[in-house]
């Protein structure tokens, strides 16, 4: 644990001071066959305490007032629950994320996905069966303990690609590059369920499948975006090219998302008053907040998956060539 | 990049500037001229251009159908659109010359900056662009009912909505003109990035034909304002990266 | 729009529905390219 804490601090001291870490910045081409399954310990202990942390607030407050269990709140006002539950949660992710992709081992997806499908299962059954049905929207409102954490968590996902796509212009480090494929990758995802997911509660509460909601008309955009974004990594060949203009992409496209989401208020505000189908009133924040965290572990198992598969072809891509067909060409 | 004092000729830039910014200056409008001077000797080809935007000006009225009303109030939005499916030709057509032989590692060769070869094309293809909006209102005029007196804040709502279209139009173009699919790939990343664009141009265009009575118009110009200054910058700012070797 | 929504529950089962089938289609792709990527690496690494 002292060596990986050595190397983080040594990546983030390179990365503020421009210089090109260690390890060397070009993958080396060994990486793919130095380790088998469980060759690397996982390095989980202070993404897990976060974690750990960001869960009690999260949820276990939450449950216990839920059913009338006083003195959990450790007598902190709400607000400080939520933005401690929030905060840790996502910093224990991101830094589990970090810590662990460039392994070989299928231990930490593993961990994070039965985690997921543990909050989802009580988000969901907390969601769909144990809350109240809402005053005017009826049963429709339980779309809402889905939409909203899909929502937060698409928007980390680009965040994230973008952070990624900037620290790479950087620092030129490939690992930042697979980690951006695989979060513009999940995020375009999480995306087009926010799409499906609004379609599907805007039609029995406004009667149209689409009412160009400020917010949804900017996931769109950015679905669209993103999904270009993709593309262009698709046609070029090119690794160096392919990597920087991504990265050049994505931050383009990152910051062009609240110029949209304020363009599309405006014009949207002269047509129509609607009700945003954000608002949850406090005591249905239980559902909520587990689904999120559910779908939070989800989404970075996910993209530590996909940066895994993202960072084997490239390796792939730059090995060098095989003796036997260099002498093919040599003949040739 | 080192500055050398025997490159380009600096006869267009009074000499009283200090060293370094006569320089820029210099890249930049060497930059420029050996652009126009591009546009002059292919104007055949915008004139092509024009012919497709007021064609797909006509195509739109087919779409609607003979409704004068109809045509009148979607007017603007047709006219912005024409120029958007537009601008993805000559966007990609302004980088015909530099990848024709290599001319665009030549040109990096050279001791300017790139971003005055940026905002060299960038320029050039606003003006192409402005040009275009501006030939293809009197189609809009005739074929939509859609005049205006109001000739100036057209005139300005057209060159700030078109800038918002070539500064990211010129940087996705660099990229997309080395790509495969060139001709796909140009509108798939350009179309979701310039909505903020599209939607201020089309607003303040449609309150000029119509009328503006709750003075609307100031907010859009501004917002068109806004993402034209953070985008002429960012993508200068990028624009290093995307052409390097 | 005011008053009562009524009868939602399929919109309600149909949005759940698609948002763990789409995840869990996902997740089941990448995972299958990971695992054949993983074996096209090994096999590379056994062979040089």
């Amino acid at each position: 644990m002292a060596a990986w804490l050595k190397n983080e601090i040594c990546d983030i001291t390179c990365f503020a001071s421009g210089t090109a870490p260690h390890p060397p910045a070009a993958p080396s081409p060994r990486r793919a066959g130095r380790g088998t399954i469980e060759s690397e310990r996982m390095k989980t202990a202070p993404p897990a305490i976060l974690l750990a942390i960001g869960a009690y607030f999260g949820f276990v407050v939450a449950i216990g007032q839920f059913h009338g269990v006083p003195g959990l709140a450790l007598g902190l006002p709400s607000g400080v629950i939520a933005t401690l539950a929030a905060g840790c949660g996502v910093a224990g992710a991101i830094w589990f994320l970090f810590a662990n992709d460039q392994l070989d081992s299928w231990r930490p997806p593993q961990i994070l996905i039965g985690l997921a499908l543990v909050c989802l299962a009580f988000g969901s059954y907390y969601g769909l069966f144990v809350a109240p049905p809402e005053q005017f929207m009826g049963d429709v409102q339980r779309i809402m303990y889905v939409h909203v954490p899909t929502a937060w968590n698409a928007l980390l996902a680009m965040t994230l690609a973008f952070v990624c796509a900037v620290i790479f212009l950087f620092n030129s480090d490939y690992k930042w590059d697979s980690r951006m494929e695989g979060s513009i990758e999940v995020g375009v995802v999480l995306a087009f369920l926010l799409c499906c997911q609004g379609a599907i509660w805007a039609k029995p509460t406004w009667g149209v499948w689409w009412d160009w909601d400020p917010r949804l008309t900017t996931t769109a955009v950015l679905l669209f975006a993103f999904i270009g974004i993709l593309a262009l990594r698709k046609f070029v060949e090119d690794p160096a090219r392919r990597a920087i203009w991504s990265a050049v992409a994505t931050i383009i496209a990152y910051v062009d998302v609240p110029i949209v989401y304020f363009s599309v208020r405006w014009w949207n505000s002269l047509h129509q008053q609607q009700s945003n189908p954000g608002t949850v009133s406090k005591q249905f924040w239980l559902p909520l907040r587990l689904n999120a965290f559910g779908i939070l572990f989800l989404m970075v198992a996910f993209i530590m998956v996909r940066a895994r598969l993202a960072a084997l072809r490239l390796e792939h891509e730059m090995a060098p060539p095989l003796p036997e067909v260099a002498e093919l060409g040599e003949a040739v | 990049m080192e500055q050398s004092r025997m490159s380009e000729p600096f006869d267009a830039v009074p000499p009283m500037m200090p060293r370094v910014a006569r320089h820029k200056v210099g890249g930049l409008t060497a930059a420029l001229r050996k652009e126009f001077l591009l546009q002059w000797k292919t104007r055949t080809q915008f004139m092509a251009v024009f012919v497709f935007g007021a064609t797909s000006l006509l195509l739109f009225s087919f779409a609607v159908g003979p409704n004068s009303e109809a045509l009148r109030l979607y007017s603007a939005g047709f006219l912005w659109l024409g120029l958007l499916l537009s601008s993805t030709l000559t966007l990609a057509e302004s980088y015909h010359a530099e990848m024709e032989n290599r001319a665009l590692e030549g040109l990096l060769l050279l001791p300017s900056d790139p971003r005055a070869l940026y905002y060299g094309k960038a320029i050039a293809n606003w003006m192409q662009l402005a040009l275009l909006g501006i030939g293809l209102v009197p189609v809009m005029v005739v074929l939509y009912d859609a005049g205006t007196t109001d000739l100036l804040r057209l005139l300005a709502v057209i060159l700030l909505g078109t800038a918002g279209l070539s500064a990211p139009g010129t940087l996705y173009a660099a990229m997309t003109s080395q790509a495969r699919a060139k001709q796909t790939l140009l509108p798939l990343l350009l179309f979701p990035l310039i909505v903020p664009a599209l939607l201020a141009s089309v607003k303040a265009t449609s309150l000029i034909i119509l009328g503006d009575p709750m003075r609307q118009l100031p907010s859009w110009i501004s917002l068109l304002t806004a993402f034209d200054a953070l985008y002429w910058s960012l993508c200068g700012l990028l624009y290093g990266r995307v052409v390097e070797e | 729009m005011s008053g009562l929504v009524t009868g939602g529950w399929n919109f309600v089962i149909a949005a759940y529905v698609v948002t763990f089938s789409v995840l869990f289609i996902y997740g089941v792709s990448i995972i299958t390219r990971l695992r054949e990527e993983r074996s096209r690496a090994a096999e590379e690494a056994n062979t040089k």
